[in-house]
């Protein structure tokens, strides 16, 4: 009953053994589907309830890091007797349904700490250009797992943040508005004014401009991170430098 | 006249309607009027959003798939990807393509290739 293969691991479906699960052995490389589990063991009551059930030998789901939900052809399919085929969901048998089902991540997709850390440094970019591609990065529109309701972004770090760039007469005439609240309190200030008081402020507008309005959006930005000369807090995080791809964004001097 | 009481109708239908509206939040599953008026929106959300439905996961599988041929390659994009789809007479929908991508990558640059290498 039990099909011998030398990768499978056997287990007793009962919700003891749940624990031990993917979950715990999630991979350290990011990338799409990896993370999702077909077989959620222990979900399904059915295997608590019978346990003079025989264990059937499965494969402990995409188990390892890059090994995506493949497309018909799991590789250890679970071989469950004909028998007992009626007490097992589809998705059980045959692995989740992705063709007719979309893709959305669960929370082992999206844990903070397996992020990746992006890192910029501002000196002589055009501003515009920059918060674009940050805003990308940071709101994961550059992934294919990109989830419009779910955080899949990244984090990125901004470094000189005093010394971006804008062109044309910006840097005199571009105007940075607020107001306190109260009648007649609109504060208007230039850039370069407002690059003297609070430099961080600048890019941090401009990638705020660019995120979604939201919830989601206000949790996105806190994933910026901007700094005024070249130190930053977050070497641990190992930070790797973001891919621009616009020829236009440095300043050609 | 002889006195009518009105019965149990109007109990019977509510019920219905509290019965449809059971999981609703706090006071939209517990008083009557609230509960109708609640079962009203949702029906009314819920026949609106099928429309919808189909439009949003369109969106998602195209921004995914433009995502993924943006990624290492420069000059592509969506658009120019579904162009050569439609040159090449490929039967792949963006539902189907925006799987492949997320779940066989390789699979997804093969068919990427092939589309591009025989304009």
């Amino acid at each position: 009953m039990a099909a011998a293969k030398p990768t499978v691991s056997s287990f007793f479906l009962t919700l003891a053994s749940s624990s031990n699960d993917p979950s715990s052995s999630s991979p350290t490389t990011v990338t799409a589907l990896p993370r999702s589990r077909f077989l959620s063991a222990g979900s399904s009551p059915k295997f608590s309830i019978a346990h003079s059930k025989p264990s059937f030998v499965t494969s402990s789901s995409p188990p390892r890091h890059k090994l995506p939900v493949r497309c018909q052809q799991q590789q250890n399919p679970p071989s469950i007797p004909p028998e007992q085929r009626w007490m097992f969901e589809e998705s059980e048998i045959n692995g989740p349904d992705i063709w007719n089902k979309t893709w959305y991540p669960k929370a082992a997709d999206h844990i903070s700490t397996e992020k990746t850390w992006y890192i910029v440094d501002a000196t002589d970019k055009i501003l515009g250009r920059m918060a674009s591609t940050i805003a990308m990065h940071v709101r994961g529109k550059n992934l294919a797992t990109y989830t419009p309701s779910v955080d899949m972004g990244a984090y990125v770090i901004v470094i000189n943040a005093e010394k971006v760039a804008v062109s044309g007469k910006k840097r005199t005439q571009k105007l940075y508005r607020r107001h306190s609240g109260r009648p007649g309190g609109l504060k208007v200030e230039t850039f370069d004014q407002l690059q003297q008081r609070i430099p961080e402020r600048i890019v941090e507008h401009a990638v705020r401009g660019m995120l979604p309005k939201g919830r989601l959006g206000r949790a996105l930005f806190t994933h910026l991170k901007v700094y005024e000369g070249p130190e930053h807090p977050h070497e641990a995080q190992k930070p790797v430098p973001l891919p621009i791809r616009d020829k236009r964004m440095q300043v050609q001097k | 006249m002889t006195r009518v009481k009105r019965g149990y109708t109007a109990r019977r239908r509510r019920k219905k309607i509290r019965l449809f509206a059971s999981t609703f939040i706090g006071a939209h599953s517990r008083l009557t009027r609230t509960t109708t008026q609640q079962r009203m929106r949702a029906l009314v959300s819920s026949h609106r959003d099928r429309s919808r439905k189909k439009r949003d996961f369109r969106r998602l599988w195209i921004t995914r798939i433009n995502a993924v041929t943006r990624e290492e390659r420069v000059f592509h994009s969506y658009s120019k990807l579904i162009h050569n789809l439609y040159k090449r007479q490929l039967l792949l929908n963006r539902k189907i393509l925006a799987q492949i991508a997320l779940s066989n990558k390789n699979c997804f640059d093969m068919i990427f290739n092939k589309i591009i290498n025989q304009k």
